[in-house]
């Protein structure tokens, strides 16, 4: 099954896992329902793209807020490492193949219930 | 019969979002799920609401919402996350202190000086790692009150205060998860505090001078969050734990 690598969660990060339904025309990565932005972009093309929702109440919120807010962390804690580890972790799911892309740590996300 | 329209709007409201709305508050276990309804519910507020005494404060979507978000992000399914919500404000009798005197100099005749407690947020949210983590979020206001002689002799009453938000976090790791110290201290304003055992613990208490705006607020809030997630870094995939 083509299972969707959309990063989840904000401290505790995973992949989403559900069933893709469609590639991202950007990157190629596949993207489940739920994770299909505009045009069928995936969450962070879309954000790189400037599609990012400001709005918390909003499903996607968590997705575009949590680079911002590790990288805010990073800073003020002086710690290098917590920023690159979750950058590494979120870049991993555009590597398929490399220790972080796949592995077993699959969230849990069969329900309606969106995060990025 | 006034407000009609938006006493039938809050009718429809969810039943968390109405006791916001008319009590101020609630406190609740629901599942991760069960909190997307009570979210959206709160979207509709502004739209739909705009007599004064039943706006909701600005910390209802500047801080609650998005914790609420935060929360159930790092959650399975069938986590439970609680939330204690007070929205009322410090000003009320039983989350005021006792008043004493403070020593004055002329021309301040006399200063009486009171704190009140306002733990307005507390949240216990079992994350999917197997962790539970609670947050709870205190304002500690100080008022002081003075009367003071100005040269004419008229006597004039000045209050005065000092807002400073308590921030605590505790997260409890599932049975011996490994951790990692982390490479560097946290912040000076943030204390730290690690119990040791099978489910080791990590307290970080936060004391950050206000009042602040929400966004501000949340971004502190999140920053004293992060230290007990520091020892298992985000990039380590959960059940591949090491050293």
């Amino acid at each position: 099954m083509n299972r969707c690598t959309v990063t989840t969660g904000f401290f505790v990060l995973g992949r989403c896992g559900q069933q893709a339904v469609a590639s991202c025309p950007q990157c190629a990565r596949p993207v489940c329902a739920a994770h299909a932005g505009p045009g069928g972009l995936c969450s962070e093309c879309a954000t790189a793209q400037g599609y990012t929702n400001q709005d918390p109440h909003h499903p996607s919120w968590t997705g575009g807020f949590r680079r911002r807010y590790y990288q805010s962390s990073s800073h003020a804690y002086r710690d290098t490492y917590w920023y690159s580890s979750f950058d590494e972790y979120d870049r991993g799911a555009f590597n398929p193949g490399d220790d972080y892309s796949h592995g077993g740590d699959w969230g849990d996300d069969d329900t309606g219930f969106v995060d990025s | 019969m006034f407000w009609r329209k938006q006493k039938a709007a809050i009718e429809r409201f969810h039943p968390l979002h109405r006791a916001l709305t008319l009590e101020k508050g609630f406190a609740v276990s629901l599942r991760r799920d069960d909190w997307e309804p009570v979210i959206q519910s709160l979207a509709r507020h502004r739209t739909e609401i705009r007599r004064r005494r039943w706006l909701l404060p600005a910390r209802v979507p500047g801080v609650l919402v998005p914790m609420l978000r935060i929360m159930a992000s790092d959650m399975r399914p069938d986590g439970v996350l609680s939330v204690a919500a007070d929205v009322r404000g410090p000003r009320l009798p039983e989350k005021t202190g006792p008043q004493y005197d403070v020593p004055v100099q002329r021309p301040v005749l006399s200063m009486k000086q009171w704190y009140a407690m306002d733990p307005w947020l507390r949240m216990r949210a079992e994350l999917r790692d197997g962790s539970v983590l609670e947050l709870s979020v205190t304002d500690r206001v100080r008022y002081r009150r003075r009367r003071k002689r100005n040269p004419r002799g008229k006597i004039k009453i000045k209050t005065k205060t000092k807002t400073t938000h308590l921030v605590r976090v505790t997260r409890r790791l599932a049975k011996d998860t490994a951790v990692q110290r982390p490479g560097t201290p946290p912040p000076p304003w943030i204390r730290v505090q690690v119990k040791q055992g099978r489910r080791m613990m990590f307290r970080a208490n936060g004391k950050l001078p206000g009042p602040l705006g929400e966004a501000e607020l949340i971004d502190r809030i999140l920053h004293v969050s992060t230290e007990p997630f520091r020892w298992t870094p985000p990039g380590r995939a959960m059940g591949r734990t090491t050293t």
